[in-house]
């Protein structure tokens, strides 16, 4: 499994903004309304009777004055009036045609309301199911896609890709759905009039889609190059805070500050230049919705006084180029705002596409089907004939046999790269081995589920990664359930107690972004704190005590001694206490062991370790003695 | 940790008032974007201009068939004699309809071909306008961002210690993209939907002043409104973006500490946190939703009320008699002019209110104060030469009450080596952090050559120090840009010979770029011992005469421990040095060691007078110092590095 390591780098770089699989991809949409389906198709019904709405208020403005401002009986359907209707009537007609208006207004308004809130509530729903879901994939993801990937690219896309979507949601779909109603409504009451006149009046639509999709690709293509240079600008923005006590030290604010500005103003030409597409868009729609209303008159109106019809249709009457006039000026609207959403409406899908991908990238290291519960570990540990590549063709273990019986101690020594922490990442199977296997208690890793394995593994970890969290929580973050009192006793086993005790706040001082606030040494001893919460049966220490002053160090040892009691333990080991306490020692070369035994064994064998002692260790216990 | 983020966050929202007078001074960044600022409204006022003629442009096309059309009827269907009278009821004459029928066809072309160009003419200003409009727009945006990279970068140390990164991210990004939306389109869109307005107000007006009187009242209403609205909004959008950022640090955290929250399994509990923020947020979008399902209709209903009643009113007037039908008619197309706009602010007022609260988010970086900062009478530092002194210093992190230097004193000669030794947390990091000013003491002074540090210049000061600090961070670009980090202009011999000393050169040259390999997010991966490396070679670039040195080395193998410990040896060599000291042959060499506990000098002296007199030495020194091996001593070595 781990061959799958060298898959497609590029997954999360794919820069495609056109949307690759569109039906797919909505489907998949659809998919996460599906538990609020019925706020979306809430919103959808009040659209359609909102566009309704919007379509009868024209004709019931035009019945004011076919039935009281110049009363026409054969064009009047609001009321049934005579051609001698009084002004008292009139008035009190156009009153109550008035009031009708108002109530049709004031339903329609709370129509609308509805449904945007309805599709906003749907919606961001949908939008937070998406989140959730990306984070939990975050957690399946294995090791290895984090090695392939950068966190900052998994990041932005998770964060832009989702705002891409939230822009669209609520006003963009409800106005994109509207519309295109509406234009479907509009085209057909065209049709149904007189086809001829309105197949040439609507003869400019096929310019505008033209125009539209030209300048949406070219949009598209010239934002790939902003958000290209975008990322540029988050990264020169990312490393100046990360790296801000750097750049104080080394007075190099002038230089970056110059730096930054060229990558800036990169950015900002780029989004330039994508700006003549985007902005030369409306103007255009607008100019063919001129030529439109144009056709319509000149059309209409030579035929009319021409007296002759349009390819033998009925004849055009003034009153049809009036209502052909009104029709072109209604469509008009909403095919610019459709093309001013397009743009957002394919981000949208593409941002989706991106989303879907990660969703669907699929874990290097799952748990089988039918995997169970790792039981309650003894301790006996066997790596049999284990082979590991990160990449293929470039093995980091090339067939490790070891066994660890419960309780040993286990010392891994060799230079950088030699497979030392391949060997220990195998263990919670945060990797899969490529050949042999991982046993503990005889029973192989991948045969039961991730987290009742790793629930029963310590780790202390080389950078002791902490929260911004309080104190205590950092160090319950071993075991959640633990009281106030195992959290404390923990600390104290840790050696962490008394420097916890000195903190501003004790136990309940919030540390800063990854620990800030405290020294490596202090948050090494929260990490083995945390790890001693945890009470695990097997324990992993990897080069935990490279990194502090002696007598921090000192206090670590402890602690680590008093945490190795009648655990199995495997530690990435750097000091010669460690190394010769170890019930075994394995020295390892290029991804093999090359050397095995207790520490006076090796020596007596006088080989590479013997080598290691004699050039490093020697003088160490020299001085010791 | 969100109770930690919000907290301060909310102190300052309240300080910055609402922030409309963030996006009054984001407006005021418009100045420097005079020229395509101005272009893109004289060219939207023309384009507005143009869009009142509308209405009159489509009449007379309206008009030339109309006439033309009346002219027919009458010749084609009133007998001959008649046609006179009948003209005359239709209000023209005989002779008019004849020159009405003839040029009909032409007068219509015409107007059609008038409203083709006219067309063609807005959408040029139309697009001058939106072009220049989005080019004054990224104009400001790429001042705010530079601005906030600079201020950034002077910010002092105890900002970062309360602010965290993904937060800051969040401001410099999607913070101005706000505003930067806002002033590209929202200010525009005011300005079009004012200028709309009050151009078709004045037309009503003078079209029929009374039935303008209808109108009229309705727009303090809107006006109101929109207040209100904004009042409202303003602040949930400010709360969307601080849960954002919220969200954003709980995903950055599991991204970098993925290997802990998979270690302990605590996935469940992780998206436990992830499903609240989520929830949190989505429930803030959902209110400002709520906010604006209820705005925007009303303002459309003020808008179509508005209507109704200019059609009751109107009807009215022309049932009495004091209003024509065309009037009326030309009434009601502009009236299109009044409500549109109206529409148009309710939707401004969300980019308005949006980017307000971004610009107050914005403002708080440009105006944090960076507690270090040189004096308006600062001198330059002279050249150093090497002697440093604390004097009494007391030192407490920002919000703390308890000191954690407590009246330290001590002198170095030039050339000394001080060597800081002390229990984590003791206030060894303090002291090195508080030579380069990289914090302020809270009392005494720490003084370089007799100067106070805080009466020279800050580059003055950091320019003559080298530091190498315990986590090394490396910057995008190649190991020659890095190591040349705190002198550009290095010549590339110079940077060799600072690898060389640094014992980096060597693992440099595997690389197949060499020196030019690019190291950062993007590059070659380093260990752990190779970027300390590279971080002692740009110290030693600089030749300081003061050296800083936290000499801890993070996770390396041994053989790499040594080739530091040589590398850091060389470095000291004639060089007033202060280090945290970690190995034997740091304190073995040290001119005064000074031995720290709970922020105190509780010993100092060399070593054999801290063996005689100190029995905390005593006891440092044989529980661990001896345990170390003295591996400079150490002159055979054979094991290679992978």
């Amino acid at each position: 499994m781990m061959g799958g390591l060298g898959g497609p780098r590029h997954l999360l770089e794919a820069e495609a903004q056109k949307p690759q699989r569109l039906g797919a991809t909505l489907a998949r949409f659809g998919f996460y309304f599906r538990k609020k389906w019925f706020g979306f198709a809430f919103a959808i019904l009040l659209i359609v009777i909102g566009t309704w709405g919007q379509v009868v208020t024209p004709d019931l403005i035009g019945q004011s004055i076919d039935c009281y401002l110049l009363p026409n009986p054969s064009a009047c359907w609001f009321d049934t009036i005579n051609s001698e209707i009084s002004n008292a009537d009139r008035l009190s007609g156009l009153g109550s045609l008035v009031l009708l208006l108002c109530g049709l207004f004031i339903g329609t308004s709370i129509l609308q309301g509805l449904a945007f809130y309805a599709m906003n509530w749907s919606g961001q729903h949908a939008l937070r199911q998406m989140r959730e879901d990306l984070f939990a994939q975050i957690h399946r993801l294995s090791l290895g896609f984090y090695s392939r990937n950068e966190a900052g690219n998994i990041m932005s896309r998770i964060t832009s890709d989702t705002d891409t979507i939230q822009q669209m949601l609520g006003f963009a779909l409800l106005n994109v759905l509207g519309g295109i109603l509406l234009i479907g409504w509009v085209a057909i009451k065209m049709l149904q009039e007189n086809v001829p006149y309105a197949l040439l009046s609507l003869s400019v639509v096929p310019f505008m889609a033209i125009a539209t999709f030209y300048f949406s690709s070219q949009a598209r293509k010239a934002f790939r190059k902003t958000r290209q240079q975008m990322g540029s600008v988050n990264a020169g923005l990312q490393e100046s805070i990360a790296g801000a006590r750097e750049v104080q030290a080394f007075n190099r604010e002038e230089e970056s500050i110059a730096q930054f500005v060229r990558t800036n103003a990169a950015n900002r030409d780029a989004n330039v230049r994508a700006a003549t597409f985007t902005s030369a868009l409306n103007p255009v729609l607008e100019a063919l919705g001129y030529v439109a209303i144009a056709i319509v008159v000149v059309v209409g109106g030579l035929s009319v006084l021409r007296d002759q019809p349009l390819f033998g249709s009925t004849a055009i009457s003034l009153g049809l180029v009036f209502a052909f006039l009104q029709y072109v000026q209604r469509f008009n609207q909403p095919i610019q705002q459709i093309a001013v959403m397009w743009t957002n409406v394919q981000n949208a899908i593409a941002g989706g596409e991106r989303i879907f991908n990660l969703l669907d990238e699929v874990p290097d290291v799952t748990d089988k089907p039918d995997a169970r519960e790792m039981p309650a570990i003894v301790g006996k540990v066997e790596l049999v004939d284990a082979k590991a590549e990160y990449k293929k063709g470039e093995p980091v273990l090339r067939g490790v046999s070891f066994t660890a019986e419960p309780g040993q101690t286990i010392a891994i020594v060799g230079p950088t790269g030699a497979g030392k922490t391949t060997i220990i990442n195998l263990l919670p199977r945060f990797y899969d081995v490529t050949g042999g296997a991982v046993k503990i208690d005889g029973i192989d890793v991948r045969d039961v589920t991730a987290a009742s394995l790793r629930r029963q593994i310590g780790i202390v970890l080389q950078d002791s990664f902490l929260f911004s969290d309080t104190v205590i929580n950092n160090i319950r973050y071993g075991r959640l359930d633990a009281s106030d009192e195992e959290v404390i006793a923990a600390a104290k086993l840790a050696s962490a107690h008394d420097f916890i005790e000195r903190l501003s706040d004790g136990y309940q001082t919030v540390l800063g972004e990854r620990g800030g606030g405290l020294s490596q040494g202090q948050r090494q001893l929260i990490a083995i704190a945390r790890a001693a919460l945890a009470n695990p049966r097997i324990l992993i220490l990897d080069e935990a005590t490279s990194s502090v002053d002696t007598r921090t160090e000192r206090l670590i040892q402890q602690a680590f001694d008093s945490l190795l009691q009648g655990r199995t333990s495997f530690v990435i080991a750097h000091r010669l206490s460690t190394i010769r306490n170890a019930d075994l020692v394995l020295m390892l070369k290029d991804g093999a062991v090359i050397e095995r035994g207790t520490h006076t064994e090796l020596l007596a064998q006088r080989g590479a370790y013997y080598d290691l002692y004699m050039s490093q260790f020697r003088r160490e216990e020299e001085v010791a003695a | 940790m969100q109770a930690q983020m919000g907290k301060p966050q909310a102190q300052r929202g309240q300080k910055a008032g609402g922030g409309s007078g963030g996006l009054g001074r984001a407006i005021a960044y418009l100045g420097a974007q005079r020229k395509s600022a101005i272009l893109a409204y004289v060219a939207l006022a023309l384009a507005t201009l143009a869009q009142l003629a509308v209405p009159q442009l489509v009449q007379n096309m309206i008009d030339a068939v109309t006439s033309g059309s009346i002219a027919r009827i009458i010749f084609k269907q009133v007998p001959e004699p008649m046609q006179a009278a009948a003209a005359q009821q239709a209000g023209t004459t005989i002779e008019q309809l004849r020159l009405d029928q003839t040029n009909a066809e032409s007068l219509l072309i015409n107007a059609a071909l008038i409203i083709v160009a006219f067309a063609f003419m807005r959408g040029i200003f139309s697009f001058v306008q939106a072009y220049m409009a989005e080019k004054t727009s990224q104009g400001v945006a790429f001042d705010l961002r530079n601005q906030i990279f600079a201020r950034v970068q002077r910010l002092s140390f105890s900002y970062y210690d309360q602010n965290q990164t993904g937060q800051l991210m969040i401001r410099a990004t999607d913070d101005v993209e706000k505003v930067r939306t806002f002033i590209a389109q929202g200010l525009i869109l005011t300005a079009q939907a004012l200028l709309l307005l009050v151009g078709a107000l004045v037309i009503l007006f003078f079209t029929n002043w009374k039935l303008s009187l209808v109108v009229v009242p309705l727009l303090p209403v809107a006006m109101v409104m929109f207040m209100i609205f904004g009042k409202v909004s303003q602040p949930l959008f400010g709360v969307v973006q601080r849960k954002l950022s919220a969200l954003n640090t709980i995903l950055q955290e599991n991204l970098a500490g993925i290997k802990v929250v998979k270690a302990f399994t605590r996935e469940p509990y992780e998206s436990q946190r992830f499903d609240l923020a989520a929830t949190d947020l989505m429930a803030q979008q959902l209110r400002i939703s709520k906010v604006f399902s209820f705005l925007f209709p009303v303002i459309f209903l003020v808008a179509q009320l508005g209507q109704a009643g200019i059609l009751y009113f109107g009807g009215r007037q022309i049932l009495g008699g004091t209003l024509d039908l065309g009037e009326y008619q030309k009434f009601s197309l502009y009236l299109v002019y009044v409500f549109f706009p109206l529409g148009q602010l309710g939707f401004i007022i969300s980019l308005m209110a949006q980017a307000g609260a971004s610009a107050s988010r914005i403002f708080e970086i440009l105006d944090a104060k960076s507690e270090i900062t040189d004096k308006p009478d600062a001198q330059e530092l002279p050249a150093i030469q090497g002697k440093v002194e604390f004097r009494n210093v007391t030192f407490r992190y920002f919000g703390s009450s308890d000191p954690v230097l407590r009246d330290v004193s001590f002198e170095a000669k030039p050339g000394q080596t001080i060597a800081l030794l002390g229990a984590t947390g003791s206030g060894k990091s303090t002291i090195i952090n508080l030579l380069p000013r990289f914090y302020d003491v809270s009392e005494g002074a720490v003084l370089i050559d007799g100067h106070d540090l805080r009466d020279v210049k800050l580059d003055s000061l950091r320019s003559q120090i080298g530091i190498v600090l315990q986590e090394t961070n490396l910057f995008s670009g190649s190991i020659r840009d890095n190591i040349a980090f705190g002198r550009p202009e290095a010549t590339f011999e110079e940077v060799e010979a600072a690898a060389k000393a640094a014992s980096a050169h060597d693992f440099i040259m595997t690389f197949p770029q060499g020196y030019d390999t690019s190291v950062g997010e993007r590059g070659a991966t380093l260990s752990g011992g190779q970027k300390q490396r590279i971080a002692i070679a740009r110290a030693l670039l600089l030749n300081p005469r003061l050296l800083i040195l936290d000499d801890s080395t993070s996770s390396v193998d041994l053989m790499t421990e040594y080739r530091i410990q040589k590398a850091l040896d060389q470095l000291m060599q004639g060089r007033t040095s202060v280090v945290i000291a970690q190995r034997i042959s740091t304190v073995l060499n040290a001119d005064q060691i000074l031995v720290l506990e709970k922020g105190q000098v509780v010993a100092r002296g060399n070593h054999e007078e801290l063996m005689e007199s100190s029995a905390i030495y005593a006891e440092i020194y044989n529980s661990q110092l001896v345990g170390d091996a003295d591996i400079a001593a150490l002159e055979s070595s054979s094991v290679e590095e992978a």
